[in-house]
């Protein structure tokens, strides 16, 4: 998700082209080429120019919906409704094209569904399906402790740094009910990484932006990337 | 001096069409969702996009231009076939290069709206992808966004485009 204002200049964009499974966006005002994966333009009178990242969320409706009872979802747009995919789409396509890249290491299938995370100077990619197996996963990119919080749903992932505002590294446990407690406070947090009692209460976990992704499609633009356990 | 005229009318024509067609065919041939891009072609393939309808125009007015002198001259059935059908051919050329053949596929969704929770039937597993800006949050089911790809939308004050 990306701001549409480039120096003050509120842009329009249209679809305009596949850019190594990635694709290709035009705006309308300058007539500019975007990558959509890292929000640069790459050609026309803004090349060079990026987008600013707006943080976001892909999580399971019903979680969303606990935690923003209050927010609006996108309408079908009238007529275009039957052409949408059947619900389990990307499962199908993972079984169906072959890639036009082909990153066979780690022993990653191409189209793997990875978490990519890109932070602390560092890329790295976890499994989909590892994350949400071990439910709290602890680990490290460069050298900073990062969480990955599997939600209640057993399907939304977020992450954090595994740090305290105002208190510091800590070690964070699972609890059964999806909620975490840390090893420093003994507060619980919750899937929002807030603090709801305990002597942090209040306090929450800073985010950490996860891209999901298939494997040769983080690979090619993060071709640094460290892989999280990928025999585990 | 006629049949020199004439012979440069044609070759006009000619070259109007090869680089019409190549106007065309180049960035269709070189963005193609199956087909890996070096960075120096996709750069070439969007430098010729954005030129492409100037261009195109450019070759159409050639070929008509040279057309309309080599048609003045009565020239033979031969000539004045080639002649027309290569003027056609490059006007065709420029008429196509007004068209995104991605948007015509992939449907942009255009000025989105939105309903409230109780409104939407989704089920509870599908997923969403979800922005909350000074307290205008909105979520975009995967669903949709990956069939329109691009969204323009406004959120709490804040234009974005949700892309997937």
């Amino acid at each position: 998700m990306w701001g549409r204002k480039v120096n003050g200049l509120l842009l329009t964009f249209h679809l305009a082209g596949i850019n190594n499974q990635n694709f290709l966006m035009r705006d309308e005002e300058t007539g500019s080429y975007w990558q959509q994966i890292s929000g640069r333009a790459i050609s026309g009178p803004l090349a060079g120019t990026a987008l600013t990242l707006i943080p976001s969320d892909e999580l399971s409706f019903a979680l969303w919906k606990s935690e923003r009872p209050a927010g609006r979802v996108l309408k079908d747009v009238p007529g275009e409704a039957d052409n949408y995919a059947p619900k389990d789409w990307d499962v199908k396509l993972q079984q169906s094209f072959p890639t036009v890249l082909n990153f066979p290491e780690h022993g990653l299938g191409n189209r793997e569904i990875m978490l990519g995370i890109e932070a602390f100077g560092a890329a790295r990619a976890y499994r989909y399906d590892q994350v949400i197996r071990e439910k709290l996963v602890r680990d490290f990119i460069g050298s900073e402790p990062v969480i990955l919080l599997t939600g209640s749903d057993g399907q939304s992932v977020r992450a954090f740094r595994e740090k305290i505002p105002s208190i510091g590294d800590t070690a964070f446990y699972r609890d059964p009910d999806a909620t975490m407690i840390d090893s420093s406070t003994g507060s619980r947090w919750n899937f929002q990484g807030c603090a709801v009692d305990g002597k942090a209460k209040g306090t929450c976990l800073e985010r950490v932006a996860i891209i999901k992704d298939f494997w040769f499609d983080w690979r090619n633009y993060h071709p640094a990337t460290s892989v999280y356990r990928p025999h585990g | 001096m006629a049949i020199r005229r004439n012979r440069v009318c044609l070759i006009a024509l000619i070259i109007s069409l090869a680089v019409a067609l190549f106007l065309i065919a180049y960035p269709n041939y070189v963005i193609r969702p199956q087909r890996h891009q070096a960075s120096q072609e996709l750069q070439a393939a969007l430098l010729v996009l954005r030129y492409q309808r100037l261009a195109e125009l450019l070759c159409a007015a050639i070929a008509l231009g040279a057309l309309g002198i080599l048609l003045r001259s009565a020239p033979g059935r031969r000539a004045r076939v080639s002649a027309i059908v290569a003027a056609v051919g490059t006007v065709l050329c420029a008429g196509l290069s007004r068209f995104n053949v991605y948007e015509i596929m992939f449907h942009p969704a255009g000025a989105p709206s939105f309903q409230s929770i109780s409104e939407t039937r989704l089920d509870a597993k599908e997923m969403v992808l979800a922005v909350s800006l000074n307290n205008d949050s909105r979520a975009y089911p995967v669903r949709t966004i990956a069939y329109h790809h691009i969204v323009n939308d406004v959120a709490g004050g804040i234009p974005l485009v949700a892309t997937y």
